[in-house]
């Protein structure tokens, strides 16, 4: 406990330490010194067995120069040093070690820095070419201390920027003004009676800032809500009362979009008055409206009706199968689709209606499924030859019953809009379907964005034909956890295909990605500005990134 | 471009405050910047009256875009740039407009 009462200037991490130990090194002690001490005194009374010491190289070397020589070296010594000049090599050390033969505690030495005589006690310090007195022994250690202070700030900052980089920041940049200001109304959104004119976007940015860090409550909630506003999206609800919300549809009737995340409080008069309030209501998004019950939805789509043209919905039990035969009889001008994590959605005759009913679909989303067994590749293929023209964004996650069927006969037949894809933990879909599926797929011009996260069957040569076929068009690719990525593929393919729009390339956990294939990426994709390496240890501090590349996810960023 | 560029051009507050800063400063805020590139009355005065903003909310912005150029490519530590929280709201908005 000792040391650590002492104070911050010790304060890096150290292995165990004998109290002495530490007092000997705050005098500027060390084992180094002692044993260079001994050695000139050894040699200052018995030249010949010094000499013999096999260890102590640089004593024999010495003393077999002449005294002559000596003689010159030091003069030579002198007048560089009265020259000022900072240049030493090994002769040198040779040299002075020579040159304190002689000394002994209690004589009077020159300081090696100041050239002034002093003292020779036990407690100067021995630094590699002589002893320092006592005032330069005073200034090394301060600075000894502020290159300890700075090296641990440096650490502090390359911490800061590597946590900013996880969040997708760029520290670097000068921070713009409006941004301090938003940082810090919304530290202080709780003095706040009303935000005013500050444009939409900075509107949403404060309401964004606050909902990472969970502060979006009944208060600050009615900040945001104006009578004009068209769009509303609040991404965390968890702390907004049924009443706050019913404040919503009250304060703002022009609203067109609406997006509630983790709406646990989200009830049925909420919803009923949203539907019954909210005239020009064309899109909902919920996240996690547990509270609807089968009943509720009913009404809902009764009342919306044809109006509706997005309806998202994700992480509820109650929205079952008759929900969703209501959803689809009332609401046939459906454009976009998404339904996630609905495990009271068990009924495979259901989904094999949407074909029946919805014939605009231009998203769809049906991801993790309650059964796998649910969606299958005949499903898929129904509602693609129906709502195939529109399809632009497909998004099919953990839908794992799905085949490489799916691939050839629905998406390359009936899908030549399609612009993005997202095929999350598909394993069973493999080399061949993406083949045949890519392989000279003419009628489609190229897609945005493909994810094909965890889809472990596929190796390079799937991938090759996915760039062949849309890596001109490009934008995200997300091809995390596939292992079968060899690195050839990097190597050869990659060096010679670039990617003219690719932005955002996920190639996490891919095992043959190293320094090598992150330069070459960095090459051939000129506006890459995002790359995700997590868990690709063989990304190491080394490799040369681009500018305005930004790597995510090297372990050495961290460590 | 008509006349001989001054190095420093007039910033004029709601209150009639008049701020005389540097060119260079200006161009930070891309709003100025556009105000003082073309064959506006701005560019022939050098100056601009911003009839939105207060005189207090204009050194503040002054401030800050002497701030920003003396820090834009130092790559150490930079200081932090002081904002009273009364002023936070407005100097929003200001900021906003300016685009800074």
């Amino acid at each position: 406990m000792s040391r650590r009462t002492r104070g911050n200037d010790s304060s890096s991490v150290s292995g165990p330490n004998s109290a002495l130990t530490e007092f000997l090194k705050e005098q500027g002690i060390s084992a180094e010194t002692i044993r260079q001490r001994h050695l000139a005194r050894l040699r200052a009374e018995t030249p010949d067995t010094a000499a013999s010491e096999p260890e102590t190289r640089e004593a024999s070397d010495e003393v077999e120069a002449s005294e002559d020589e000596l003689e010159i070296r030091i003069a030579a010594r002198r007048k560089r040093r009265a020259r000022g000049d900072a240049y030493t090599d090994s002769e040198d050390e040779d040299e002075y070690n020579s040159d304190e033969v002689a000394k002994k505690f209690g004589e009077v030495d020159q300081c090696v820095t100041c050239d002034k005589d002093f003292t020779l006690t036990v407690y100067s310090r021995y630094v590699e070419n002589g002893y320092l007195c006592e005032k330069c022994n005073e200034k090394a250690k301060v600075k000894e201390r502020n290159a300890k202070k700075n090296q641990l700030l440096a650490r502090k900052k390359r911490q800061k920027l590597a946590t900013a980089l996880l969040d997708k920041q760029d520290l670097s940049r000068m921070p713009k003004l409006q941004d301090m200001c938003i940082s810090l109304i919304s530290e202080h959104i709780d003095q706040v009676e009303m935000l005013g004119d500050i444009g939409a976007i900075n509107m949403s940015k404060i309401s964004r800032i606050l909902l990472k860090n969970r502060r979006l409550n009944d208060v600050t909630a009615s900040l945001f809500l104006e009578p004009g506003l068209r769009e509303l999206e609040f991404w965390d609800c968890s702390k907004v009362s049924s009443d706050a919300l019913q404040r919503i549809p009250a304060f703002c009737p022009q609203l067109e979009k609406v997006t509630l995340s983790m709406c646990g409080q989200f009830h049925n008069a909420n919803l009923q008055y949203f539907a019954s309030n909210l005239r020009k209501l064309t899109h909902i998004t919920l996240h996690g409206p547990f509270l609807i019950s089968d009943v509720a939805w009913q009404e809902f789509f009764e009342t919306v009706g044809s109006r509706l043209k997005g309806f998202h919905i994700s992480n509820t039990h109650r929205f079952t199968s008759d929900s969703m035969i209501t959803l689809l009889e009332h609401c046939p001008n459906l454009e976009e689709l998404t339904l996630t994590r609905l495990d009271g959605l068990n009924s495979s005759e259901v989904y094999e209606l949407i074909p029946h009913y919805l014939t605009k679909l231009r998203h769809l989303e049906i991801s993790y499924p309650q059964n796998e067994d649910l969606i299958t590749d005949d499903l898929l293929i129904n509602i693609l030859s129906i709502n195939g023209e529109h399809i632009e964004f497909l998004n099919l996650d953990c839908c794992t019953a799905l085949t490489d069927r799916f691939l050839t006969e629905g998406l390359r037949v009936f899908a030549p809009n399609l612009k993005s894809l997202s095929l999350k933990f598909l394993d069973q879909i493999s080399d061949e379907g993406m083949i045949a599926l890519f392989e000279q797929w003419d009628a489609n011009p190229g897609l945005l964005s493909v994810n094909l996260q965890k889809c472990v069957n596929l190796t390079s040569a799937g991938l090759v034909f996915l760039l062949n076929h849309s890596g001109k068009t490009l934008v995200e690719l997300n091809v995390n956890s596939v292992y079968g990525t060899e690195k050839l593929f990097f190597e050869d393919y990659l060096r010679s295909t670039a990617l003219p729009l690719l932005t955002h390339l996920d190639i996490g956990f891919v095992r043959s990605v190293d320094d090598l294939v992150v330069e070459i990426i960095g090459n051939t994709c000129p506006k890459l500005a995002l790359l995700e390496v997590y868990g690709n240890n063989r990304v190491t501090r080394k490799t040369r990134i681009r500018e305005g590349l930004k790597l995510i996810g090297r372990q050495s960023d961290t460590i | 471009m008509s006349v001989a560029e001054s190095p420093y051009v007039t910033l004029i507050s709601s209150d009639n405050h008049r701020f005389i800063i540097d060119r260079e400063a200006a161009m930070v805020s891309s709003t100025l910047k556009n105000s003082f590139s073309y064959d506006f009355e701005e560019n022939a005065t050098n100056s601009i009256k911003l009839h939105e903003i207060h005189g207090t909310l204009l050194e503040k912005v002054v401030e800050y875009l002497y701030y920003n150029l003396k820090y834009q490519n130092r790559v150490e530590e930079v200081p932090e740039f002081n904002i009273p929280t009364s002023m936070a709201l407005e100097l929003l908005m200001a900021a906003d407009y300016l685009d800074v």
